[in-house]
């Protein structure tokens, strides 16, 4: 019974962390930015460099750009997938794109920065890039000769370019996502201090340290009265958009402009700093606040300047995205939470506690075989960082786990075939692995040159290898 | 008028067969709706993504939601 009350408990103040601390400042400007790349940047815009002519050093990085740009839901990236390779730049691309879509996109990428850290976001990006292009090449050297069920359309690629202010737009949302998360100094500068008086302020503070305790070990977060009021805030927003936003494709209503302004505002709140002290709460406003409080004004000229409907389809996006992934990551976070007071972390060190070629494949069988919803990949990632996992076979794990789900794998056999589908998963696992031994040697201190030799010889060596074992193969 | 909605079954390609639909009774048009959700079906246009809008066999739209007023424009003889 106790424990039941320790895992619900633990499940309670995981949620309460998680919205307090990570979905204010890096996953509401994120599905804002979701919503604005699905609504605003026209697909064309991408596509039109991955017709069936584009050379390679084109088709390759476009791949992975359109991966990470137009990819935010599931329901885009099967046709793409399937129209990349059927009638444009061919098998190679079109995987690159599938690999890299899931660990690349907004969403993914802003969330892991917040909760794991940059350095874990930086590194999912660039080795998600470096080996989506790697495996891209090889599924395309490896099936070379077998073009047969392609039939280039090169009219599906015609020209199309994304509007300036489209572009200045999008740019406004993602700069007030990293000035509202970005960790540096000069962000934290002090520009003014106001003390309000409020005897309880500390005894509110402990209640609540009481019932969501701080844990370091475990990587319990606590919560502070500011996160409180934050819940607060977003439940009224939740409210308000229900109407405000998930009806906005009918025309703009009083709802729609009160939850902006209480998104606008709370995300102003939320880069306050708030601190309980003896004679109340000490309230600092930090280059932070200013920064998204400016940002958030700019954002309201610019979206004067489109048409109306463009920016209802924007809202509308938006609304839908969260609606789809919103849901699923509260239970998710909640679930791990519960989990949490389960694994020893003794398991998990023994297990894959230091960055061994086994402890790797650790990491990407259990991406394998758990599914886990978009996004939840992330608060199981940072359960089993705080429970002691090496960050190799995390990044393993997290290179695994969206890019091999058996949806997915499903998927893309019925598009491309078992064969292709299955040596595409062999080669996911394989880089995953040495994805996350790359990164663990340069977390315990090898030298970034003597790395990135490694990792491109190694690549070099494997391409080199199937040229030569394609050449020999008489035709 | 014979009107084809491709799209895999997602929320988008659903707003779109809904958006056709009151435009095409707004007209007063008749017309024949037909939801493509076989991805062999869809991949023989020459479209890249969904939702895309098809009428009479000529791809007037894809990968993005039309205004009422363009789907209206295209729907006029």
């Amino acid at each position: 019974m106790e424990l039941l009350v320790t895992a619900l408990q633990s499940g309670l103040a995981s949620l309460a962390a998680y919205l307090a601390a990570h979905v204010l400042l890096c996953l509401v400007p994120a599905f804002f930015i979701a919503g604005a790349l699905s609504a605003l940047v026209p697909q064309q815009s991408i596509l039109r460099f991955l017709g069936p002519d584009a050379p390679k050093y084109v088709s390759y990085p476009a791949a992975a750009g359109a991966g990470s740009l137009l990819a935010v839901c599931s329901c885009t990236v099967q046709p793409l997938f399937a129209g990349i390779y059927g009638k444009g730049a061919g098998l190679g691309p079109a995987i690159t794109f599938l690999f890299f879509a899931p660990a690349a996109n907004i969403l993914a990428l802003s969330y892991t920065g917040v909760a794991l850290g940059a350095d874990f976001a930086i590194a999912r990006i660039l080795l998600a890039l470096v080996f989506g292009i790697g495996i891209g090449l090889l599924m395309a050297l490896l099936f070379r000769g077998d073009e047969k069920a392609r039939s280039p359309m090169p009219e599906a690629f015609s020209d199309g370019g994304i509007p300036r202010r489209n572009l200045a737009f999008v740019g406004t949302l993602v700069a007030l996502l990293i000035a509202g998360t970005l960790k540096v100094d000069w962000l934290q500068a002090e520009l003014a201090r106001v003390t309000l008086a409020w005897d309880g302020a500390a005894a509110a503070q402990a209640l609540l340290d009481r019932l969501v305790p701080v844990d370091e070990l475990r990587g319990a977060e606590g919560l502070s009265l500011q996160g409180l009021a934050l819940i607060v805030l977003l439940g009224l927003i939740g409210a308000v958009a229900w109407r405000g936003l998930g009806k906005v494709d009918e025309g703009f209503n009083r709802l729609t402009a009160v939850s902006l302004g209480l998104t606008f505002a709370t995300l102003a709140f939320a880069a306050l700093g708030v601190r309980a002290g003896s004679e109340g709460l000490g309230i600092t406003v930090t280059v932070r606040t200013l920064a998204v409080a400016v940002l958030c004004g700019l954002l309201l000229p610019q979206a004067r300047r489109f048409e109306a409907w463009d920016m209802q389809q924007w809202l509308w996006e938006t609304w839908r995205f969260v609606k789809m992934i919103f849901p699923l990551l509260v239970v998710g976070v909640f679930l791990v939470g519960v989990v949490r007071t389960f694994i020893q972390p003794e398991w998990i060190q023994a297990i894959a506690g230091s960055n061994t070629v086994l402890a790797n494949l650790a990491g990407v069988v259990f991406g394998v075989f758990m599914y886990f919803p978009t996004l939840v990949e992330v608060p199981i990632a940072k359960m089993f960082l705080s429970l002691g996992m090496h960050p190799g076979p995390l990044i393993a794990y997290l290179m695994a786990d969206p890019e091999l789900s058996l949806q997915s794998i499903l998927i893309t056999s019925a598009i491309i075939g078992k064969l292709k589908a299955w040596t595409y998963v062999g080669l996911v696992a394989l880089f995953a692995t040495a994805a996350g031994l790359a990164y663990g040697a340069w977390v315990d201190g090898m030298a970034f040159a003597t790395l990135a030799l490694m990792v491109g010889g190694g690549l070099a060596v494997l391409l080199l290898a199937l040229r030569l074992i394609e050449r020999r193969r008489p035709c | 008028m014979l009107i084809k909605i491709l799209g895999t079954g997602c929320a988008k390609c659903n707003r779109l067969e809904q958006l056709t639909r009151e435009a095409v009774a707004e007209l007063g048009i008749d017309a024949t709706f037909e939801h493509v959700k076989e991805m062999d079906r869809i991949m023989a246009y020459p479209v890249m993504t969904t939702p895309a809008l098809v009428i009479d066999e000529a791809v007037k739209v894809s990968g993005r939601m039309p205004s009422r007023e363009e789907i209206v424009g295209w729907l006029k003889p």
